[in-house]
């Protein structure tokens, strides 16, 4: 983090750093004077002058100091001055890390104006791809690394506030949040400069494809016009292509040869990714056949239970048919059984009594 | 489909040290591997040291491909694999050893680092890990999962189109079930009613 940061402020030197970075020191400072206006006594070192090249308003913290202290002498007396001490280093401990903190938060805010700045430039030719991409790596690493600062700060601040008394922990505790409320505005900030990247980006892409697809469209048309048609047609159709060619000069060109190696990889994820989307797309329509024809499925299988159902009400049907008919044959039989019995007996009696 | 080496190394400003490596020389004699593998440390440091920074690259040499991704904060990695090895998954196992060894050794020890005192041990288990690239790369795998579903599908497709052939068969053959049915419902009451 430490040569990070070097490099990145020096860098940020000469281009927008100062603007910015009055605001965003003083800003620290104003949390810290503001939140001890309600803990004027026992923090009296809290209010160690922010660096004196980003002031613009008079220090007047030394007279301050003195006076509490005065202050404090007259009202405590000699007793209280040892834990007052003990207090005051821790506090000035924390502030440490806090004006660190705020220190590197601007540092990187002017990192991200900076990179703001290289973003949203529109122009084609004029685009520092590698230098945008450093600086982002650069805020994202700093980013990351204040989160971590700030962290570290509550701990200490939770680690030492049991000691220590009730405003100079709402004190720190103000201070910690004025930090971390200021690291999650720059991140968004950061965010959206992406966004806007990207954008640009498509932009570019946009017209560099308007651009270097124009000659290959001219080309076809060009000698057509020579061989049959009035020449001027013929020149005129050449001029535009030259001034097509002259969009496309050596410095261009190898700018796009750059930006594609370098496009090269993340071109071929895309690739793969749409692979996988058409996979999906395909299965989705394969899936959509296979429920069509299990739905036309249906209707058959609805036909041959009608058939089946049909075919059992018959032979219900028919088999009450044959029982009755059945029925009917068997008492039938009865009826033969006892008329051939009466025949045999007048039969018997006939042989018996005529004979 | 094969990787041969995976290294780490930082891009100094004359010359590239190598942090980490790990070989895979199994496919080469035994009396080879030794010079195969300072070759291609060679090699490694070579590229690193003639591609600029934040840059992705890929080097033909013979048969062989070598892959490099120098990072902005002059971290780099190569693989050299051979010709087939795709190229995108060369590259997202980079990326992804170059994060794991930048959370794992401090940033401190990147320019005065060797193999024998940098403490990372991830790059053995990944180079085995990628030698297939069907089951490492997560996109190859989706892929290749996708590509499974489909002949599923086709196969469930088929089958169904069996099944529809055998729903017409049991159609028709409950169609003649019926009117046979009815026949004989007919010739039974014609049993009944005539005496």
């Amino acid at each position: 983090m430490i040569p990070r940061k070097r490099y990145g402020s020096k860098n940020t030197d000469q281009g927008v750093y100062l603007g910015l970075s009055k605001t965003q020191v003083l800003s620290p400072a104003t949390a810290i004077s503001s939140s001890s206006d309600s803990t004027p006594l026992p923090t009296p070192v809290a209010l160690v002058p922010s660096p004196p090249d980003t002031m613009s308003c008079r220090d007047r913290t030394q007279e301050f100091q003195s006076a509490c202290k005065s202050l404090q002498s007259r009202q405590n007396g000699i007793q209280t001055s040892k834990p007052a001490l003990h207090a005051a280093r821790q506090c000035s401990e924390f502030t440490l890390m806090a004006r660190r903190i705020g220190k590197d938060l601007s540092n990187t805010f002017a990192k991200l104006e900076k990179l703001t700045i290289l973003a949203k430039r529109k122009s084609l030719f004029d685009d520092k791809a590698v230098e945008i991409e450093e600086l982002t790596y650069i805020i994202k690493q700093d980013i990351n690394s204040l989160n971590k600062q700030i962290a570290q700060l509550q701990d200490f601040v939770r680690a030492k506030g049991s000691q220590s008394g009730r405003h100079l922990q709402t004190h720190s505790n103000t201070i910690v949040v004025s930090l971390q409320s200021k690291l999650a505005s720059m991140s968004n900030d950061f965010k959206s400069v992406l966004e806007v990247r990207t954008e640009n980006l498509k932009q570019q892409r946009n017209r560099r494809e308007q651009f270097s697809r124009a000659p290959v469209s001219a080309l076809p048309l060009a000698p057509n016009n020579l061989g049959g048609g009035p020449i001027i047609l013929g020149a005129e159709s050449r001029a535009s292509r030259d001034v097509a060619i002259d969009m496309m000069d050596p410095r261009t060109s190898q700018q796009l040869q750059l930006i594609d190696e370098q496009d090269s990889y993340i071109q071929s994820r895309a690739d793969t990714m749409q692979n996988i989307e058409s996979t999906i797309v395909e299965l989705g329509s394969i899936f959509q056949q296979l429920a069509h024809m299990v739905k036309e499925q249906e209707e058959t299988i609805q036909r041959i239970d009608e058939n089946v159902l049909g075919a059992q009400l018959d032979v219900e049907a028919a088999h009450s048919e044959i029982l009755k008919y059945f029925q009917s044959v068997t008492s039938n039989r009865w009826l033969m059984v006892k008329i051939f019995l009466i025949l045999i007996v007048f039969f018997i009696i006939f042989v018996v009594f005529l004979a | 489909m094969k990787l041969y080496s995976l290294s780490v190394l930082y891009k100094g400003d004359p010359k590239a040290v190598l942090l980490k490596a790990a070989y895979d020389v199994s496919s080469f004699s035994f009396f080879q591997r030794s010079s195969v593998q300072e070759f291609m440390t060679f090699t490694s440091q070579l590229i690193v040291e003639r591609s600029g920074k934040g840059s992705r690259a890929s080097v033909k040499e013979q048969e062989y491909l070598c892959h490099v991704y120098v990072r902005s904060d002059s971290l780099a990695g190569v693989v050299i694999a051979d010709s087939e090895y795709p190229s995108r998954v060369a590259f997202t196992l980079l990326e992804k050893v170059l994060d794991e060894f930048s959370k794992q050794v401090d940033r401190i020890d990147w320019p005065v680092g060797s193999p024998a005192t940098i403490q990372y041990t991830g790059l053995d288990d990944h180079l085995s890990k990628y030698q297939n690239p069907r089951e490492a790369d997560p996109m190859s795998k989706v892929q290749a999962e996708l590509d499974e579903t489909k002949i599923i599908l086709h196969n469930t497709m088929e089958s169904l189109l069996e099944r529809g052939e055998k729903l017409d068969d049991l159609v028709s053959k409950s169609e003649v079930l019926g009117t046979q049915s009815k026949a004989f419902y007919k010739t039974a009451r014609k049993q009944n009613s005539c005496c």
